[in-house]
């Protein structure tokens, strides 16, 4: 029987120490500290949407910002990209202090956000970057082949001079997506950038963050697409109501809650599978085509399971370790709709 | 000044996508014939010059109200503000390029209603004092442009700001003299248009027109030029502060 243990099981409290950085020393793209921000309501107390939030991005790492709606994570892109100030705590951009030096900071960032707003309606696709290009101070005669390269780059060469309001909302975020590399930013944010974008829209756009994380520069990515963050970032922090929970490579997450989850084995006769779901701690047995997969809902199940599968004479056995989304759930908690 | 003219450049744009943003381009020779017909009835045909060019002013504080004055509250409205920011030109020019372009706007206005008053209502309009007409008209433009800069910031916060945009314009017309002399209005209302620089824009326009001399025109370019630049600074002063607090309060991108 080959059951692959890694070390030892235990389900990581949150807060676990976040790993060394692997990435170039030096100044960080992004460093916040311990940031606050309150959004002002009449008559009541006003709502926190960051608690103290700190989070640290290394020069040229892709970073992913995961979490619920209403984490903060759009407020937290607000305030590193000089919209909003914060009301407590400090951020820098390459050094470059958020509130006191907004100016320096926009020099070096692009800001991307999802929606239909944004865009002006009434102009052309090519008019709306040509704009956008010139307040990043773009050369012009730069700016024109660039517009060209980015609208042919994210497919928008056909609809370029079609009024924007002509656009489905798939290439309006096209656009937006061209508005934000527009500048050559070193840092870019980018808020749900895939939404409403079709699948082949979506691979061409991972594609294309690759190519930008090869030109070294910064990327924070707020996504609720588990395996766009899975197959882009370097690391992932998971937000949850106004506070960074864990940070940790995609491959490295399952650590945070168990290194093993369950089992998965040769399909299993439904005699044996029922037998299996009776074992106390098992939490599901499903069977699906040739494998059966048993999940249990701690580690101290799994003796009890490994004897009744060794006297059933199954030998050979996988280990399931969690993907990015299962930790997901697991560390933001089942909270069903509720915000 | 690539931001100006980038703020330009998209303003005169917009003229192309949203043509109704030049209706006064269309009314103005509508006015003019009224207030001609208005000096006709009564005789007095040596004001039909002067008056024919009053729709003028019109339009061009037309321009400076609804296509300047609402530019950074429309871009609010479209989520268009929380990028401006966020980039790295200078908000304030690129507001001062788009209501720029208003004022080009005004001199196409400025074109037709002079066309019109000559040709159509054959007022005496011929130039006579050339130094005094272009002098007083670029400061006019100045002055008119740093006042839509002006409103752009203030209607941002301002709850109501447009039922201020729908009736301010008859109380600016009379204050400053365009539709009645200002020696006409109440001896109280006076002192006030003088704040106004449209009064004194007026004035030198129309002596520019006039047979015999100019009265004061160095006074009254000096004064255009002071009133503009207070606009100017009052716009730019408001428009930082106005930045600074939706920042805070998070209002940028609420419509
Ligand atoms: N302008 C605002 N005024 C008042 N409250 C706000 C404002 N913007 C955000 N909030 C509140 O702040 C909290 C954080 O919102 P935020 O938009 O940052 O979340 P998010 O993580 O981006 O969510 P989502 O995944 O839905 O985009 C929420 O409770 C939200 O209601
Ligand atoms: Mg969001």
């Amino acid at each position: 029987m080959t059951v692959v243990t890694r070390d030892a099981v235990t389900l990581a409290p949150f807060g676990v120490p976040e790993p060394e950085l692997q990435y170039s020393a030096g100044t960080p793209a992004i460093a916040a500290v311990d940031l606050v921000r309150e959004y002002p309501r009449k008559r009541k107390d006003p709502v926190r949407a960051l608690q103290g939030l700190s989070l640290t991005v290394a020069q040229g790492e892709v970073h992913g910002l995961l979490g619920p709606n209403g984490a903060g994570k759009t407020t937290l892109v607000k305030i590193l990209s000089t919209i909003l100030l914060p009301t407590s705590g400090q951020a820098t951009v390459c050094g470059h202090d958020v509130v006191r030096h907004g100016r320096d900071v926009r020099e070096l960032i692009g800001v991307v956000m999802g929606g239909d707003r944004g865009l002006y309606t009434r102009l052309t696709g090519r008019q709306n970057l040509e704009f956008w290009g010139a307040l990043q101070k773009v050369p012009r005669k730069v700016l024109r082949s660039r517009t060209e390269h980015l609208l042919e780059r994210l497919g928008l060469a056909a609809k370029a001079d079609a009024r924007v309001e002509t656009y489905s909302r798939g290439m309006k975020q096209r656009l937006h997506l061209a508005r934000g590399l527009i500048g050559d930013a070193r840092v870019l944010f980018l808020d749900e950038p895939t939404m409403g974008m079709d699948p082949v829209a979506a691979r061409e756009f991972r594609k294309l963050i690759g190519e930008l994380r090869d030109e070294q520069r910064t990327i924070l990515l707020a996504t609720h697409d588990m395996t766009e963050a899975e197959s882009l970032c370097d690391r992932v922090s998971f937000v949850r109501d106004g506070t960074v929970v864990a940070t940790r490579s995609p491959h490295a997450v399952a650590g945070l809650v168990s290194a093993v989850q369950g089992l998965e084995l040769d399909s299993a006769d439904a005699a044996l599978a029922a037998t299996l779901a009776e074992v106390p701690g098992v939490t599901s047995v499903t069977t699906d085509g040739a494998t059966t997969r048993i999940l249990v809902r701690s580690q101290d199940d799994f003796p009890r399971l490994l004897h009744l599968l060794a006297d059933h004479g199954v030998t050979s056995l996988r280990t399931l370790r969690p993907s990015l989304e299962d930790v997901y759930v697991r560390l933001i908690g089942d909270r069903g709709l509720e915000v | 000044m690539g931001t100006v003219r980038a703020g330009f450049v998209l303003q005169m744009r917009f003229y192309r996508r949203y043509p109704d943003l030049l209706v006064p381009l269309l009314t103005a020779p509508l006015y003019g014939g009224i207030f001609a017909m208005i000096m006709r009835y009564n005789g007095r045909t040596d004001l039909v010059g002067a008056v024919s060019l009053t729709p003028f002013y019109m339009s061009l504080w037309w321009f400076a109200l609804f296509s300047g004055g609402w530019i950074i509250q429309t871009d609010r409205w479209e989520g268009t503000l929380e990028y401006l920011v966020s980039a790295p030109a200078d908000f304030a020019a690129v507001v001062f390029g788009r209501v720029g372009a208003t004022m080009l706007s005004g001199v196409a206005a400025f074109a037709e209603t002079w066309l019109f008053a000559r040709y159509v209502l054959r007022g005496d309009v011929a130039v006579r004092h050339w130094g005094v007409f272009a002098g007083s008209f670029a400061l006019t433009l100045f002055a008119m442009a740093a006042t839509a800069l002006l409103m752009a910031a203030t209607f941002v916060l301002a709850r109501n700001a447009v039922t201020f945009s729908n009736s301010a314009s008859f109380p600016f017309y009379v204050l400053s003299g365009i539709l009645v002399p200002i020696a006409l209005l109440p001896g109280w209302l006076q002192p006030l248009s003088e704040a106004v620089f449209l009064s004194w824009s007026a004035d030198l326009l129309r002596a520019s027109i006039a047979t015999g001399p100019v009265p004061h025109p160095v006074r009254g370019m000096v004064m255009i030029a002071l009133l503009g630049t207070c606009a100017l600074a009052a716009g730019y002063t408001v428009l930082r502060r106005i930045l600074g607090q939706v920042r805070r309060t998070g209002e940028l991108g609420l419509r």
